[in-house]
């Protein structure tokens, strides 16, 4: 079990030095689309945090 | 089999130039350009009218089951509108595929970094692992008509959908795959038994128009509804993953493109039909699934009640397996295991392992007694809403790459096209969530 783990563990810190650096060109466009991105997620999250609140509350 | 070993591509059809050809010749030559045409199309046909076909998954049928019962025939036209738009959003991962020979999590993970890779492959995985527990859910209510029980039923699904793709290779998968499709059609002839007033048809079709009591919330969250189900994340993935896994060029895009519009055509054609049926025979009856539909249509018609349960029980074996692969597919692609039809499960055991492992959790949780399966459902709409922008978003940055796409980048007039529908979907879908989420808001 150890093992397997340890191989996982291992296999994503590759997949993330494969794929720590973009290839797509960061114009002005696409970093403005990727921060409205983030931005529109954390509404999101924080619509369902508040909805779970409110469930714990009633 | 690859493509290039048919034959078809080695040799182009010469025709000659004499101008003193007579007409019977020029017709002989342009038949059989047609034939060889034809006959490479069928070769290159699949993905897109698979994705599009099971699109109309078991929770697309409900959806346009409540349609029909709830606003009969006057939303018609929209459903219509919505096929253009289906298109237009998957013609652009035949073109990603072919072009850069990756799937759609690799896509996202290499032009976007890892952050946005891990985002997309773990919603992904979380999305399609609920979905896949309402299409067994409707799976299971459609068989539980015939008086079979879920265990049954859960258990021939699983048989079924292994040996679909046990036998190794990508083109065997995909002709059964056709005729499960192909059986998607059994609403059709339910609906000419109906002998439907073709002029209340035709208004409802091409004349948009809301139906009687104007816009209230309830007709807003149905077209939301009707929108999420048209476009899902998941089908992004797949058919990306399915165009490479079947290995188009970029010299196969018109014929992928084809494909798809067909496929899109269908997906409209079933919709439209179930709403036909349900807007005849259930028009103003409380309905909130199709199969209670199913049950309700039973007496008055069984043949037709039968046809759609067979329907639904279809639809939701289509969404599982497609769905299933397009997980196994990106998991695959990033984590670099073998991930393809034409390997046998010796070859790619993770691949296959992820496909039956996705399938075994989704069954096993309906079988679970007391399964919170409502709210299993409304979390599906909430969780696929994250990423469906996100995933929209990356498609368009891609397609407008020219590092990537060379000169198959989006032009102006499909920019203009696919950002309308790009913001359209994110704005509708974003509301459908804040709906689900809290549902008196818009009351």
């Amino acid at each position: 079990m150890k093992a397997i783990v340890r191989n996982l563990v291992g296999q994503i810190r590759q997949i993330n030095r494969k794929y720590a650096q973009p290839e797509i060109k960061m114009t002005p466009f696409v970093k403005l689309c990727l921060l409205s991105l983030r931005l529109y997620l954390l509404l999101l999250v924080g619509l369902m945090i508040v909805k779970f609140i409110l469930a714990a509350r009633s | 089999m690859d493509i290039e070993t048919t034959g078809i591509l080695a040799a182009p059809l010469k025709v000659p130039k004499d101008r003193g050809m007579n007409i019977a010749a020029k017709s002989f030559f342009a038949f059989r350009r047609f034939a060889k045409a034809l006959r490479l199309f069928f070769i290159i046909a699949g993905p897109g009218i698979i994705v599009m076909v099971a699109d109309n998954d078991a929770g697309g049928i409900t959806t346009y089951t409540v349609t029909g019962a709830q606003y009969g025939l006057h939303l018609l036209w929209f459903l219509i509108l919505l096929g253009p738009v289906a298109y237009y959003v998957q013609e652009m991962t035949v073109r990603l595929g072919a072009v850069t020979k990756r799937g759609h999590a690799e896509a996202i993970f290499a032009s976007f970094g890892r952050f946005w890779g891990w985002f997309s492959l773990l919603d992904l995985v979380l999305t399609d692992w609920l979905t896949m527990i309402t299409e067994f859910i409707g799976m299971t209510a459609a068989m539980s008509i015939f008086h079979i029980p879920p265990v049954i039923t859960v258990m021939c699904c699983w048989l079924i959908m292994g040996s679909m793709i046990m036998s190794g290779r990508y083109w065997t998968w995909e002709k059964i795959t056709l005729l499960f499709c192909v059986l998607n059609l059994i609403y059709i002839p339910a609906a000419f038994l109906m002998h439907p007033s073709v002029k209340d048809i035709l208004y409802g079709s091409f004349v948009p128009h809301l139906p009687p009591g104007g816009l209230t919330a309830g007709l807003f969250f149905m077209l939301m509804a009707n929108i999420g189900t048209t476009i899902a994340p998941w089908m992004l993935f797949f058919q990306q993953s399915s165009v490479v896994d079947k290995g188009l060029k970029e010299k196969d895009i018109r014929f992928g493109k084809v494909d798809t519009l067909i496929g899109a055509v269908l997906t409209v054609v079933v919709a439209v039909v179930l709403i036909i049926v349900c807007g005849q025979l259930l028009y103003g009856q409380p309905v909130n699934d199709a199969a209670q539909a199913a049950t309700m249509i039973m007496p008055r018609s069984r043949f037709i009640g039968v046809c759609f349960a067979v329907g639904l029980f279809d639809a939701g074996l289509l969404g599982a397996v497609c769905i299933s692969l397009a997980s196994s597919w990106a998991f695959g692609e990033i984590f670099g295991w073998a991930h393809s039809l034409n390997q046998k499960v010796k070859e790619a055991p993770w691949f296959y392992a992820y496909y039956f492992f996705d399938l075994l959790l989704a069954g096993t949780v309906v079988l679970i007694p007391k399964a919170p399966l409502v709210l299993i459902t409304l979390f599906v709409q909430v969780i696929a809403t994250t990423l469906l922008p996100a995933a929209l978003v990356f498609l368009i940055l891609l397609l407008n790459d020219q590092k990537t796409m060379g000169k198959y980048v989006n032009t102006r007039w499909e920019n203009i096209a696919n950002i309308t529908i790009v913001v359209a979907v994110v704005v509708t879908s974003t509301l459908y969530a804040v709906s689900a989420i809290f549902p008196n808001m818009f009351q």
